[in-house]
């Protein structure tokens, strides 16, 4: 078994590389001779300072000059001390890197045919070679067939095979029976041209595109470290797909993903983009050190862009310089500098988005927008009209107002909460709640609460009938309620009589001082009020305090009021009816102030206790107007104001007068007030975001940035550096910033050589399964040679040109006949070029994990093609999380109902446990950016698509389609089966062994109709009872099998 | 990876056999499969499904498996090992800045006003030849069988904090994304099971669930997946998704089997895709699966003999106990690397109480693993690791009471043992100071050890390195670890 082991291996080995030398016995430098050396030598004579022996470099080329004599290997101590057998033998035996035959013979070889020498293919601008061809897709097939032994490329895909590759490719779902139909039935040349345009405006494509940049951006729905918490990246996400199916160019889309924040007139699509280098994993664990985590992030930050925009290794020189390529530690750590001025701390919440976030607005809410303003504008308009006309009549009005009682006007209506204290004894406090925004103040029975009175219970005789006084060490937990968001408008307070020398505390407060004060309150005492509404103080926070304070021993009545709007402007405090001027002392409020805290009166959880009396609590979850408040603190409003003459009475003051009037006079008036206070609460409520996403965000002050020895976070060096890019690429141009923003535009300038090669090199992997250069994330001296250089420079250079147009270079790859070549080829060919190195042939690969359950859900009818939300969580086996998570916490829940058919890229991604039927099919975690999926073949895999209920499920309702859709007899129904599944007509044969699987299931479910049921009961979708029951069962069995065929879950 | 040794991966058997345009019955192929090596105990050849590296082993090892206990959260060394009797005089005292020298402490214990030292407030007696010490309490057993043992008590990790020290120890660096010990084994060794993983990992729990585990820490990072560890749980579907969905008899899935595998023959046929045999194979090795999985997770077959010898817990399915009686099971069929995780051992308050439950659960069981694999020949050739990813500190975490008392995690050292698969019996490594705080003697790195852990299995870890990224990367990072020799017999 070993022995014929072995000598297969020898067998592979020869026929994998004797056909490219045979073709090409000239040895390249860069493709023969450079990787041997590097791989060899460069560990101790390359670009590391800390490690060059003998100061020689054989990566720089008069350094090697020196141990070359150029046609004379006898004569080149290179090549004399690697034949040595002495000490002086090259690699040292003990360095372990021992030259094989092959290599010491191609040293030899390049020697004697002169030594030639070049600069790394990669680090030069790509150049357009000379072609007969003239379109990029015709371009293509001459590149390659050039290097094919005949220089033929293969016959062309059947339609039907064609039309599904080019589906799958470009939407990761496999062709409708219409859209075969279709495509077979147009038999004009342009015919297959359309269906690529058409995959390419379909919803799909974005969606596809999405997926794998998702890997490569490391998305997921936790924070990875630790608690692994929840997270909301999924507004970036859309943004993404939207982004794709929009077409937006790959400059544009690159440069938003890694500064939209810092873009001069940054829209709202490019500001959530940059949320791409937040996608990262975050720590809150309880004894971390905040600080080696946050440098982690940036590290992982430089890795993850130099892997998907340069296809480089930087990380490596984190430590030291490079080994193999030319980057120093000092070139690391400036392009560090770009990513080490982040705000976002080393600690990061395990519950949530940590700052900083913004606001992904809701589409559907935003389209409605525009008609409220214009309501509301059109009501301001009228309601001016009256107040503009209304000027001999008021002053009548005002005339007899002078001789008249004063009227008693109705509270404000709408009183979330109203905590009278009027109980005078015991350790309860009754309160009127209402429930429901609908419910009226007129409904004949309120809702009552009933709130604990902690700590020492003192009830004093004062104001109307009874108060409580509070002495700094008791308070009053009112419960679960007024769970405000920082975008509700809302307004609280109420009646306070400050003890002498009581300095602040909390009147009303519902904030949680344990998780960095989240929540809100009004603080008042002996004392200015303040205000203060928090997400984490004192970042990301408001608080405004007045200038003017308290007075001790004497009622006043305090009352805040908050539009919605999340800044200190949106804050007013009104002292008995009158708004005082305030300070602002933070202005930055970002994030959610909902906190699971009760609220309390007196006290905060569980500091900042009040001393003085209080009575009378009301919060409205709306915003009062001036009038409203006065009216609850017993104020006239405009008793005052009718007592000064008229001339001396300043605007502001006859303007108030007029409101007074206009509202309990007018006829009109009152009406369009209200109105409008309505539209204006709905605009709020519209203008509320979707979700937030966490987005890239610099300080204000930037944090200097030393070389950190050895790549430790605890060990800076003296060596300070600016932020700025490699020495051996173009340089960014001198005006520009030297940011993110710069560093970024500085990828695509013409210039550069890598970003354009390494990204075609992906869109050609994802096209044939393999790039051009095979190691997608290094194209360094330690990467892959390309297969086909002078093609991967061709449509690097290509792409640039059209403007990065993503769409037209995927169409121009799939035109191609390269493409479009039949995977149908022998054995042999199969052995010889496993990988289809040579494209002598089209591409034959498995699908990946989450285009396999798209498909079944697509063939069962079962999809649900909502785009876009929160991801979802369809089925998978109990206790995942439970078994990896901290505490055994959280725990799964699974989605029901329409959620468990949604396209996979809509799975809920929990990266310390991810989906286990996408991770069994070689999904990564996304813990770290990955662009090169492995695609391995195993049993596991088999008992996914075998037996997962996703799987029965689909097969069953697949089985339902064919009894429905599929034809009368049987072999009607498995040509169409066969069909759906593979995309072509069965043969004869497959028709017979499907018929047998099927004769047996009949069989099996006629005698057995419980299993039937069984079967036809896994899954949560309901089964069309009007199908006979065993037939159903029969169906089900051919359906599975038909989704388990190689066929099924290979793109050929 | 290098695209020899990718291809060299994915080829079977099979493919081997039929380079032919030969047509393959589903019958012929039965044929072929009955023939697999699957013998008890027996070292076979290696699966065709999974052979692993054609140069591997580099030399002969002097074991064939490891059986890997890993207690995650931190044992405390302290408690279990490293102790010393003058550190009853140190009981209460201040521990001195000499001592603790600058070293970082977590955010958990870092705003502490005082380190009070605290000695375990546990019995130890001296066991063995050597009169060694061993919390006599809590590990009687243990205690039983310190003769057939390496201690290592100079185990060291720069990381502090579980999630990091976890990774860091499973898979060589803190750095995520790179294959964890029992992937680097089946990528790189194999298996002799063609019915089995190469790497098959169980998780139970002790005082609490505890500290959080992730899927990298069995998982193959940027090696094929087919390497990473598969969970096998108690309950009904041991492996996810091997049961058949209710109303799938054996018979249909048999025949279901046979169409699909006609059918992918008659596609290899018309295409020539090798790739297609692989899935033939794959689904035949799934079947298998599904019966040899759950006779090896069904323990009736067990003796009581062997019930006693593991423990009352061991009749319970998924605790320590029944997964050590699987993983001799799992030995015994050739699988290379099983690791147990334990959960629960963070113990940052309520130590005595809390140890105490952990150390029940599982000293039996591990003793026993090690004695039934002696009784049954196979010790001499399994490694039995038994340790976590750091230890704790001999100061208080939180309040010292006279009963109670918390430690905080610590990476300067701590104690694993090691038994079997040619390392020395009856045999302690390395010296801490009084403190069991610093390293005195012979320190060993988790690098080093797992780079020893390689060397007894064939492996030189210098030269057992996967292209990643333009580097070579190595289960046992970048700094050059050395194979501790000392511990080998």
């Amino acid at each position: 078994m070993r022995l014929l082991y072995l000598s297969y291996l020898t067998l592979v080995l020869s026929a994998f590389t004797i056909p490219l030398r045979a073709e090409s016995p000239e040895i390249l430098f860069d493709r023969d001779i450079r990787p041997i050396l590097a791989d060899k030598c460069y560990f101790c004579h390359g670009p590391d300072k800390e490690h060059q022996e003998g100061d020689l470099r054989l990566d720089l080329e008069p350094d090697a000059r020196a141990v070359i004599k150029a046609g004379a290997p006898n004569e080149s101590e290179l090549i004399t001390r690697i034949l040595a057998t002495d000490d002086s033998q090259m690699p040292p035996k003990e360095a372990k890197k021992e030259l094989s035959a092959d290599e010491i013979s191609r040293l030899k070889q390049w020697v004697e045919q002169g030594a030639s020498w070049s600069q790394h293919w990669s680090f030069s601008a790509p150049t357009k070679t000379a072609t007969q061809a003239v379109t990029t897709h015709e371009v293509i097939d001459e590149l390659i067939s050039k290097q094919l032994p005949h220089g033929v490329l293969a016959a062309e895909a059947s339609k039907e095979k064609l039309l599904r590759r080019v589906t799958y490719d470009l939407t990761g779902m496999p062709p409708t029976i219409d859209e075969l139909d279709a495509f077979l039935a147009d038999r004009s040349p342009g015919a297959y041209a359309t269906v690529v345009d058409r995959l390419l405006a379909s919803p799909g494509y974005g969606q596809r595109m999405g997926l794998a940049w998702l890997d490569a951006a490391r998305y997921g729905d936790t924070s990875v470290y630790h608690a692994d918490g929840p997270r909301d990246m999924w507004g970036w996400r859309d943004a993404v797909v939207d982004a794709y199916n929009k077409n937006m160019p790959f400059d544009q889309f690159s440069i938003a993903q890694l500064a939209g924040d810092l873009l001069p007139e940054a829209d709202q699509t490019q500001k959530i983009l940059a949320g791409f280098n937040r996608n990262n994993g975050t720590t809150d664990e309880g004894g971390a050190f905040a600080e080696e985590y946050r440098v982690e992030y940036a590290v992982d930050r430089v890795k993850t862009t130099s892997t998907v925009w340069m296809g480089m290794t930087m990380e490596c020189a984190q430590c030291h310089d490079h080994k193999y390529d030319p980057i120093s530690q000092e070139e690391y750590y400036k392009f560090f500098a770009f990513f080490n001025v982040s705000s976002d701390g080393g600690m990061q919440t395990r519950r949530g988005n940590a700052a900083p976030t913004m606001d992904v607005p809701d589409p559907v809410k935003q389209k409605e927008l525009p008609a409220v303003e214009s309501l509301l504008a059109a009501s301001k308009t009228r309601s001016k009209e009256i107040s503009d006309n209304c000027g001999p009549t008021l002053e009548k009005w005002i005339m007899n107002r002078k001789l008249q009682e004063t009227e008693a006007i109705p509270l404000p209506k709408g009183c979330l909460l109203h905590l009278p204290f009027s109980e005078g004894k015991g350790k309860k406090v009754k309160g009127e709640l209402r429930l429901d925004k609908p419910a009226s103040d007129d409904s004949p029975s309120k809702p009552q609460i009933t709130a604990d009175i902690k700590g020492k219970v003192e009830w004093i005789a004062d104001r109307n009938d009874s108060t409580l006084k509070f002495n700094g060490s008791n308070w009053v937990d009112a419960g679960s309620i007024a769970d405000f968001e920082r975008t509700d408008s809302f307004s609280y307070g109420g009646w306070v009589k400050p003890a002498k020398n009581g300095s602040q505390g909390a009147f009303i407060a519902k904030m949680d001082d344990g998780n960095n004060y989240r929540g809100f309150d009004l603080y008042a005492g002996e004392s200015p009020v303040s205000v203060h509404l928090i997400h984490t103080w004192p970042d990301n926070a408001v608080k405004v305090t007045t200038k003017k304070k308290l007075e001790s021993d004497k009622w006043q009545h305090v009352f805040a009021v908050y539009d919605g709007t999340s800044k200190a402007s949106g804050i007013k405090i009104y002292v008995n009816g009158e708004e005082w001027e305030w300070n602002i002392e933070q202005d930055r409020l970002k994030d959610t102030i909902k906190t699971p805290k009760t609220l309390l009166i007196g006290s905060r959880h569980p500091g900042s206790r009040l001393k003085a009396q209080v009575d009378d609590i009301r919060i409205y979850d709306r915003a009062l107007d001036l009038q409203e408040v006065q009216r609850l603190a017993d104020a006239d409003p405009i008793a005052e104001l009718l007592a000064i003459a008229d001339a001396e009475r300043t605007d502001a003051q006859t303007e108030t007068i007029k409101t007074y009037y206009l509202t309990t006079e007018n006829e009109e008036y009152p009406e369009l007030i209200k109105n409008q206070k309505e539209f204006q609460s709905k605009i709020v409520e519209l203008k509320k975001p979707l979700t937030t996403v966490m987005v890239m965000g610099n300080q204000a002050k930037p944090r200097k940035t030393f070389i950190l020895n050895r790549g430790a976070y605890d060990s800076p060096t003296d060596k300070e550096v600016s932020a700025g890019t490699i020495a051996a690429l173009p340089a960014m141009k001198d005006d520009a910033p030297k940011n993110r923003l710069g560093m970024a535009q500085w990828l695509f300038s013409a210039e550069h050589p890598l970003t354009s090669r390494v990204t075609i090199n992906r869109y050609w992997q994802m096209l044939f399964g393999r790039g051009l250069v095979s190691t997608p994330e290094d194209f360094g001296v330690q990467g892959d040679f390309p297969s086909h250089p002078e093609l991967l420079d061709w449509l690097a250079v290509d792409f640039r040109q059209h403007g990065w147009d993503v769409k037209r270079i995927l169409k121009e790859i799939v035109l191609s006949r390269t493409y479009r070549q039949s995977s149908v080829s022998t054995v042999d060919a199969y052995l010889t070029d496993p990988e289809n190195r040579q494209l002598s042939r089209g591409s034959r690969f498995r699908l990946q994990g989450e285009f396999i359950r798209d498909t079944a859900l697509t063939l069962s009818g079962l999809l649900n093609e909502k785009i876009g939300g929160a991801g979802v969580r369809p089925y998978q086996p109990p206790g995942l999380w439970a078994e990896v998570g901290l505490s055994g916490n959280p725990r799964f829940t699974q989605d029901h109902g329409d959620k468990l058919y949604r396209r996979s890229i809509y799975t809920y991604w929990k990266r310390s446990a991810p989906p286990p039927s996408m991770q069994i099919f070689d999904a990564p975690t996304r813990e770290k950016c990955i662009i090169r999926r492995a695609r391995t073949n195993t049993p596991l895999q088999a008992l996914v698509t075998l037996n997962d209920t996703q799987f029965i499920e689909a097969s069953r309702h697949m089985a339902e389609r064919l009894m429905r859709e599929g034809g009368k007899t049987t072999k009607e129904r498995l040509r169409y089966g066969f069909r759906l599944a593979t995309s072509r007509y069965p043969t004869p044969t497959e028709i017979e062994v499907l018929q047998r699987i099927f004769v047996a299931a009949s069989k099996k479910y006629s005698d057995t109709p419980e299993a039937a049921q069984e079967l036809l009961a896994v899954g949560e979708a309901k089964r069309d009872e009007s199908l006979p029951l065993n037939e159903h069962a029969a169906w089900t069995i051919v359906s599975s099998s038909l989704l388990n065929l190689d066929e099924t879950l290979t793109r050929e | 990876m290098n695209p020899i040794q990718e291809y060299e991966l994915q080829m079977t058997r099979r493919q081997l056999l039929h380079r032919g345009r030969g047509c393959l019955g589903a019958a012929a192929l039965s044929t072929l499969l009955a023939g697999s090596p699957q013998a008890n105990g027996a070292p076979g050849p290696r699966s065709s499904a999974n052979p692993g590296l054609a140069e591997l082993p580099h030399f002969p090892g002097t074991a064939k498996r490891v059986i890997y206990l890993f207690l995650a959260g931190g044992p405390s060394h302290i408690d279990m090992f490293d102790y010393k009797p003058a550190m009853e005089k140190l009981h209460g005292t201040e521990l001195p800045d000499s001592i603790r020298n600058g070293q970082r402490l977590t955010g958990m214990s870092s705003g502490q006003k005082t380190f009070p030292c605290v000695s375990p407030m546990f019995k130890f007696k001296q066991y063995g030849e050597r009169g060694t010490w061993v919390n006599s309490e809590l590990l009687p057993h243990t205690a039983s069988i310190v003769d057939e043992m390496t201690i290592v008590r100079t185990m060291n990790t720069e990381a502090v904090n579980h999630d990091p020290a976890m990774t860091y120890i499973n898979t060589g660096t803190q750095q995520l994304g790179r294959p964890s010990m029992g992937s680097w084994l089946s990528y790189g060794l194999g298996s002799e099971n063609e019915n089995l993983p190469a790497y098959v990992t169980m998780i139970s729990r002790g005082a609490k669930a505890g500290q959080a585990l992730f899927s990298r820490l069995w998982g193959s990072g940027f090696l094929p997946s087919k390497h990473q560890g598969v969970q096998f749980r108690s309950g009904e579907d041991p492996v996810l998704y091997l049961n058949n969905p209710n109303g799938i008899d054996p018979e249909t899935r048999r025949q279901m089997l046979d169409g699909i595998a006609e059918l992918n023959a008659t596609r290899f046929n018309d295409v020539g895709d090798p790739e297609i045999q692989t899935r033939i194979a794959q689904y035949e090795m799934a079947y298998r699966m599904q019966t040899s999985v759950p006779d090896l997770m069904d323990l009736s077959s067990e003796s009581e003999d062997t019930y006693k010898l593991y423990g009352d817990d061991s009749k319970k399915p998924g605790t320590f106990a029944a997964n050590c009686i699987i993983a001799r099971r799992l030995a015994e069929r050739g699988v290379p690397f099983v690791q147990l995780f334990h959960r629960g051992w963070d113990q940052h308050g309520n130590l005595p109480k809390e140890l105490t439950t952990n150390c029940k659960s599982v000293d039996q069981p591990a003793v026993a693993l090690v004695k039934d694999l002696k009784q049954r020949g196979m010790l001499e050739d399994t490694v039995v690791i038994f340790g976590g990813e750091f230890g704790r500190t001999i100061y208080s975490q939180g309040k010292l009471t006279e009963t109670s008392h918390g430690r905080d995690h610590h990476g300067r050292c701590f104690s694993t043992w090691v038994a079997g698969g040619g390392f020395k019996q009856g045999f302690d490594y390395g010296k801490t100071d009084d403190y069991s705080y610093n390293i005195v003697e012979d320190p060993v790195h988790i690098n080093d050890f797992n780079a020893t852990i390689l060397h007894t299995l064939g492996i030189d870890h210098e030269r057992f390195t996967v292209k990643h990224q333009g580097l070579d990367a190595k289960l046992t990072g970048v700094e050059s670890p050395r194979v501790v020799k000392e511990i080998l017999a």
